[in-house]
C-alpha cells in the first residue's frame, strides 16, 4: 500500500474545490479578493488561475448584495460558493442568508432550493481583537433550513466539502484560521465525509468530550495529559452541528457516563448549550454526572495577547474540567 | 412626469395592435377582480386578510410581464398577487396558497407574502424590502455565466432604495453587465409618509449614478409602460446590461398595511363610458388614477370596446374569479403532519 500524503487542511480545502469545479462547471467561486489575490488567507490560491474571472468572481465590498446574489443564482441553476472572509462578517449576510436562503426550499414547498456553500473564517489566536475573532456558527445553527459544517481536521475538511458542493441545500463551512496550515494524510483520490457523522477521534472510556472545530485538539492534547492521571478520555468531534448525530455522541456517552462540551464560540445560547441539552435529554439513564460545559467567556474577544487567551477554552482548562467532573 | 414623453420606444414609433391593447385590458381585469375577491375571502373566512394588495398597479405589472417571453424570470415583492395573474398564473391555486390551502401553489407554506409559481417563471416572493433586487441580480448572473439568452426582472416599489440591498444589486448588476429589468412601482403619495425617504431628488438619480440606463415612465398608462417595457427588454436582451423603470403612480385609497379595505368600491366598468357616474370621496383617484377604468375610456374612446364588450369580458373574468373562489374553498387544510417535511432538499 502506498504511503499515504500529508497536506494541509488549507490545500485540503483547495483541491475539494479544484476537483469539483472541474466535475461540475455549475461550482463557481464568489467574495471579496478570492481571484487574482487568492484569498486573504490564500485559501483558493490557483483557482482562479485555472478557472478565470468567468468562475472566480472577485465581488465589491458588499456582502449583503453579493450573498443575495449568490442565493438568486443558486436558484437559477449554479452552484455558488461564496466566501465571507471572517465570519463576523455574518453580520452583513444575515438577511439574506436567514430570510431568503433558509427559507426558499420550504416557503415554496420544494419548488426551488438553494444549493449554496457559505465558507467562512473564526476564532481567536491571531489578536485581530473584537470584530475579526468571534466563532459565530452557533447564530446560523439556530435557522431551520442551514446546514452546518465545522471540520477540525484536513481530512473532515475536504471530505465535508465534497458533502457540501453535492449538497441542494444552503450549507455553511466554517473554518478556523489557526488550523489552515496543521496537516493530516489524505487519499490521492476524491472521498465524501458525510454530514451528520460524528468521529471519534481518540477512544476512551471514563471520560467523553466533545469538542467543535479548533477545541478537538485542544481537547485531544488534554487527553495526552489526563492520560498521565490514569483518565481514559473520548474525544468526539460532531464535524457537522446541523444535521448533528445525536445518536453517535449517546453511543459515547453510553461508554463513559460522563460528557463534557467544549466550543469555541460563545457559552450563553451556544452550539455547546445545544449539546450540552440534547445529551441531558437523550442520555439522561446513562449520565453519572451532568453535561458540563466549556466554551468562550461571554465577553468580546480582546486584541490584547494577555488577555485573548483567558476568554477561550485550551487544553489546561479542559483538562482541569474534566477532573472536575470526575470527582478528583 | 416630463421625462415620459422621452420614452425611447416612443421616439422609435410604432403603435401597439388591437390585439394586445384588448389582452392587456382584459389582464388588467382580472388582476383586478382577483384583488377584489382577495378582500372578499378575507371578509368570509376570519383568518386572513393582512394582504398587500395590487390595486392602482395593474398597468405596470400587466405591461412588463406581457413583455417577457417563457424562460425569463421573476423576482417579486409582498405586493404580488398582481404579478403572479398578469403572468398567468392560475388564480384558483393563488388564492388558495393566500388562504393558507392545501392545493395553493405552494401548500400553504408562504402565503401571500411568498406565492411561487415556477411554471410562470415566478421564483421566490420576498417580504424583505428590497429583497428581490439581490435574488433578481442573482439570476441575471446564473443566465449570462449559463450563456441564456434569458433575462431576470426585480419588481419592487420605490422603499427598496432606501435598503443597502437595493443599492448594492444595482450595483453588482452594473459592474457585471447582467441582463436585469430592474422594475420599481413608485407609489409614493404626495402629502403622505411616502415609503422612501431618498435624499436624491428622484429616484433615479440612483441607478444613473452607478450607470445604468433609466427611464422614467407614467404607471397609470398601460400602453405607455407596454412601450417602456418592450423597448427595455429588447434592449437588454440584445446588449445584456440592465435596464432601470419606475413607473410613477398614485397609492390605491384602500391600500393599508396592516388590512386594505374596498373603499373606492368594486370597480364598475360602466364608469369607463359615462365619467358621472364617478363620484364620492374618491372620485379624484377613481378618475384619474385608476389604470384599469383609464385604459378602458381610451379603448372606447378609440371605438375598440363597446360598453357591451367591456361587460361581456367582465362577466368572462367574473366567471374565472367565481370557479378561482370554488377551487380555494373546497381546497383542505395542510395536513399538520406535513408541517416539519421539506425543511431540506
Amino acid at each position: 500500500m502506498p504511503e499515504e500524503r500529508e497536506i494541509t487542511y488549507r490545500a485540503a480545502i483547495i483541491e475539494a474545490l479544484r476537483e469539483e469545479m472541474r466535475a461540475d462547471p455549475r461550482v463557481i467561486v464568489l467574495g471579496e479578493d478570492v481571484g487574482a489575490a487568492g484569498g486573504v488567507f490564500k485559501q483558493t490560491e490557483g483557482l482562479f488561475a485555472e478557472f478565470g474571472t468567468e468562475r472566480v468572481i472577485d465581488t465589491p465590498i458588499s456582502e449583503s448584495g453579493a450573498f443575495g446574489i449568490a442565493v438568486g443564482a443558486a436558484m437559477t441553476g449554479l452552484r455558488p460558493v461564496f466566501e465571507v472572509m471572517f465570519c463576523d462578517f455574518l453580520t452583513l449576510v444575515m438577511d439574506q442568508l436567514v430570510n431568503q436562503a433558509a427559507k426558499v426550499h420550504y416557503m415554496s414547498n420544494g419548488l426551488l432550493s438553494v444549493p449554496l456553500v457559505l465558507r467562512t473564517t473564526m476564532g481567536t489566536g491571531a489578536n485581530l481583537g473584537p470584530q475579526h475573532s468571534q466563532s459565530l456558527y452557533a447564530w446560523t445553527a439556530h435557522v431551520p433550513g442551514l446546514k452546518v459544517v465545522v471540520p477540525s481536521t484536513a481530512y473532515d475538511a475536504k471530505g465535508l466539502y465534497r458533502s457540501a458542493l453535492r449538497d441542494d441545500n444552503p450549507v455553511l463551512i466554517f473554518e478556523d484560521r489557526l488550523l489552515y496550515n496543521t496537516k493530516s494524510p489524505i487519499p490521492e483520490e476524491p472521498f465524501a465525509v458525510p454530514f451528520g457523522r460524528c468521529d471519534v477521534k481518540r477512544a476512551g472510556s471514563d471520560i467523553t468530550i466533545v469538542a467543535v472545530g479548533r477545541m478537538v485538539h485542544a481537547a485531544l492534547a488534554a487527553a495526552t495529559r489526563l492520560a498521565e492521571h490514569g483518565l481514559d478520555t473520548e474525544v468526539v468531534d460532531p464535524r457537522s452541528l446541523v444535521p448533528l448525530d445525536v445518536e453517535g455522541l449517546v453511543r459515547s456517552v453510553r461508554k463513559t457516563n460522563r460528557v463534557l462540551v467544549v466550543d469555541g464560540g460563545h457559552r450563553q445560547y451556544g452550539a455547546a448549550a445545544e449539546i450540552a441539552a440534547t445529551l441531558s435529554e437523550e442520555a439522561f439513564d446513562w449520565l453519572d454526572a451532568p453535561v458540563t460545559r466549556l466554551a468562550a467567556e461571554d465577553v468580546p474577544i480582546p486584541l490584547s495577547r494577555s488577555l485573548e487567551p483567558l476568554v477561550q477554552p485550551n487544553e489546561m482548562r479542559i483538562a482541569e474540567q474534566a477532573q472536575i467532573l470526575m470527582g478528583r | 412626469m416630463d421625462e415620459v414623453a422621452a420614452a425611447p420606444w416612443d421616439r422609435q414609433g410604432g403603435e401597439i395592435d388591437t390585439d394586445t391593447r384588448v389582452t392587456l385590458f382584459e389582464r388588467m381585469l382580472l388582476m383586478r377582480r382577483f384583488e377584489e375577491e382577495v378582500i372578499a375571502v378575507a371578509a368570509a373566512h376570519k383568518y386572513i386578510g393582512r394582504n398587500h394588495l395590487y390595486i392602482g398597479h395593474e398597468a405596470t405589472g400587466a405591461a412588463v410581464l406581457a413583455a417577457l417571453r417563457p424562460g425569463d424570470v421573476a423576482h417579486t415583492t409582498h405586493r404580488n398577487h398582481g404579478h403572479l395573474i398578469a403572468r398567468g398564473a392560475d388564480p384558483g391555486k393563488a388564492l388558495a396558497e393566500i388562504m393558507g390551502r392545501e392545493n395553493g401553489y405552494n401548500r400553504g407554506r408562504g402565503g401571500t407574502w411568498h406565492i411561487c409559481s415556477r411554471e410562470v417563471g415566478f421564483l421566490s416572493t420576498s417580504a424583505m424590502v428590497g429583497g428581490s433586487v439581490g435574488l433578481a441580480v442573482g439570476a441575471g448572473l446564473a443566465a449570462q455565466r449559463a450563456r441564456r439568452r434569458t433575462i431576470s426582472v426585480a419588481l419592487f416599489g420605490d422603499g427598496a432604495l432606501d435598503e443597502g440591498i437595493g443599492y448594492e444589486g444595482l450595483n453588482f448588476a452594473s459592474v457585471f453587465n447582467l441582463p436585469v429589468l430592474f422594475m420599481c412601482e413608485n407609489n409614493a403619495k404626495t402629502g403622505q409618509r411616502p415609503s422612501s425617504m431618498l435624499a436624491a431628488q428622484s429616484l433615479l438619480d440612483v441607478p444613473r449614478a452607478l450607470r445604468i440606463e433609466s427611464v422614467l415612465v407614467n404607471g397609470v398608462d398601460v400602453e405607455a409602460v407596454y412601450k417602456t417595457a418592450t423597448w427595455a427588454v429588447e434592449r437588454i436582451r440584445r446588449t445584456g446590461a440592465p435596464v432601470f423603470i419606475e413607473a410613477k403612480l398614485e397609492r390605491w385609497p384602500g391600500s393599508h398595511q396592516l388590512k386594505p379595505e374596498l373603499t373606492t368600491g368594486r370597480t364598475n366598468l360602466r364608469m369607463g363610458f359615462d365619467l358621472s357616474r364617478i363620484t364620492g370621496e374618491h372620485a379624484d383617484w377613481i378618475g384619474q388614477q385608476d389604470p384599469v377604468l383609464r385604459h378602458l375610456r381610451i379603448l372606447a374612446e378609440a371605438k375598440v370596446l363597446t360598453e357591451a364588450d367591456a361587460l361581456a369580458i367582465d362577466r368572462r373574468v367574473d366567471e374565472q374569479m367565481k370557479k378561482a373562489r370554488a377551487y380555494a374553498e373546497a381546497s383542505p387544510f395542510p395536513n399538520p403532519e406535513s408541517a416539519p417535511m421539506g425543511v431540506f432538499a
